[in-house]
């Protein structure tokens, strides 16, 4: 309830930052809109001169787009800004000051900085899965869109994981500040399903930087092709990984020892 | 001038070469997209046999292809003279006696690609190795008319990059509107699928537009898969957008120029 509480606070904090370049988010809103158009022109021009891509159709590659802009926003709204203020509070030692809270500063880390007017695009995001599965049609049934959402959850909070990880490297290899940049690199690969791609691809894609949990997975069991033992092991990856992320910072937090130390 | 040039070039490589790490970075962004459509549409042709006329190997040699003319004919303008209206460092370099956007932004581009294209060239070997591309449909006259239409491609591109990057005179949104000038570019160029596959209208428009000259016409030129008369068309196109593009540029940079006051004066 408190972090609900401090979350809520945190999210006015940044409206009211964010209210100050009003023109900004019309301008960025209407930037986001091209870039979805592009998106479904491209899907467009596939679908005009195929009937499948590797099996899925037109409704599968929206509702997977849609789920690529859930990861997409997750990666703009609060890792891009947050992983900035990160490396810079690590230099400067202000990282003091996020330790002293009494509050979990991995929770803090994640949230003190959202760029808020991309709440707009995770609504959209909602949207294009919603049409998505319902282009699909009789194909999903009510436990495989259960599936579908427990696995978008599992997958995101993987890739959230492994940022944390990322992050707390910083602890032990202060210079380390590319750390974000090789996720974001590979995210463009979860816009299409993972099956399509050479294996040497797909490997990297689904076990080093793990993007294709978090979006040709899910639609996989909206699709019905994870068993329940599948669906099981990916939410225990899920699990797992977040525990593994949390204890990797907590050491991390540990050998921190201040900038001017 | 060639004084002024060789050490311009000094400056700018050294500069670069400083930046080798940020390089293997760059490079990443830049490869994922190319490769993951390539994957896509030869998924797509493996499983038909062919997409409207395009076999595998067409696909795969177009994107193959697409990796080296990008670099070539790119340009990173934006990300190195914006900021320089923006927080006043331009007015050291526009009272010298040259030409800032033609003498040292050119030569720090060319710089870049210098560097970028010694960082692709293993990248690109072991992608050979992956994909098994058959280039037995090139020949030495293609590649040797190819140079001067990427030579055409990367002036009218920098040319009208420059041009939106000059918009930073009037507006601090340089970037926004960079990006709008992106997504056109990637619509008209041919950057995500070869143009034969788009839709009609964008086929037709793009053929009157600058964009196409800077990927789809010397990566086809190469591969020789145009007609002669598709050839010459390009070409033409080539010459008329170039003095198009040079006085676009001369106006943009003329006016905004003549806006500016530097930051703090």
């Amino acid at each position: 309830m408190r972090y609900f509480r401090l979350l809520a606070t945190l999210l006015k904090v940044n409206i009211q930052m964010s209210l100050a370049y009003r023109a900004d988010t019309v301008v960025n809103i209407l930037l986001n809109l091209m870039w979805l158009g592009w998106e479904l022109l491209g899907l467009s021009i596939i679908f005009n001169n195929t009937e499948t891509l590797g099996g899925w159709g037109p409704g599968e590659l929206i509702a997977l787009l849609g789920v690529f802009r859930l990861v997409n926003t997750m990666m703009a709204a609060l890792i891009w800004p947050n992983t900035e203020k990160f490396n810079q509070s690590v230099r400067d030692g202000s990282l003091d000051y996020t330790l002293l809270q009494p509050v979990n500063s991995m929770f803090l880390v994640t949230f003190s900085r959202i760029t808020v007017w991309r709440i707009w695009d995770l609504v959209l995001a909602f949207i294009l899965i919603a049409v998505g599965v319902a282009m699909t049609g009789a194909t999903a049934t009510a436990v495989s869109i259960l599936n579908f959402v427990l696995l978008t959850v599992s997958g995101t909070i993987v890739i959230y994981s492994l940022w944390i990880v990322l992050i707390a490297f910083t602890f032990w290899f202060t210079k380390f500040d590319n750390n974000v940049t090789i996720l974001q690199a590979l995210l463009d690969a979860g816009r299409y399903p993972v099956t399509v791609y050479p294996v040497w691809l797909r490997i990297i894609v689904t076990y080093l930087i793990p993007i294709a949990v978090a979006t040709t997975i899910p639609l996989q069991a909206l699709r019905g092709e994870l068993g329940l033992g599948s669906v099981v092991t990916f939410i225990g990856i899920g699990i797992a990984s977040f525990l593994a992320a949390s204890s990797v910072w907590k050491v991390g937090v540990k050998r921190y020892s201040g900038a001017s130390s | 001038m060639v004084n002024i040039f060789k050490r311009l070039w000094q400056v700018n490589w050294a500069e670069q070469w400083q930046y080798r790490a940020n390089l293997i970075m760059y490079l990443l962004y830049f490869l994922v997209s190319p490769v993951i459509y390539l994957a896509v549409w030869t998924s797509i042709a493996a499983s038909r046999g062919e997409v409207n006329g395009f076999t595998t190997n067409d696909f795969i040699t177009y994107y193959m292809t697409l990796l080296i003319v990008d670099q070539i004919t790119s340009n990173i303008i934006l990300h190195i003279f914006a900021y320089k209206v923006q927080d006043g460092s331009l007015s050291g370099e526009l009272i010298r006696p040259i030409h800032p956007m033609l003498t040292n932004t050119l030569v720090n581009n060319i710089a870049f690609k210098a560097l970028s294209l010694m960082g692709l060239t293993p990248i690109w070997i072991i992608l050979f190795a992956l994909f098994r591309p058959d280039y037995s449909g090139v020949t030495w006259l293609n590649m040797a008319l190819s140079i001067p239409a990427m030579a055409l491609g990367f002036i009218i591109g920098f040319l009208l990059s420059a041009a939106v990057t000059s918009l930073a005179f009037w507006t601090t949104r340089v970037y926004s509107i960079s990006e709008f000038y992106f997504a056109i570019f990637l619509l008209f160029s041919g950057q995500f699928v070869p143009l034969p596959l788009m839709p009609d209208f964008v086929q037709e428009v793009a053929k009157y537009l600058p964009f196409q000259l800077s990927l789809y016409f010397p990566i086809q030129l190469i591969l020789g898969k145009l007609s002669p008369e598709e050839i010459i068309q390009g070409f033409l196109a080539g010459i008329l957008w170039l003095p198009i593009s040079i006085g676009l540029f001369n106006w943009v940079w003329r006016e905004g120029v003549r806006r500016y006051s530097a930051v703090g004066a």
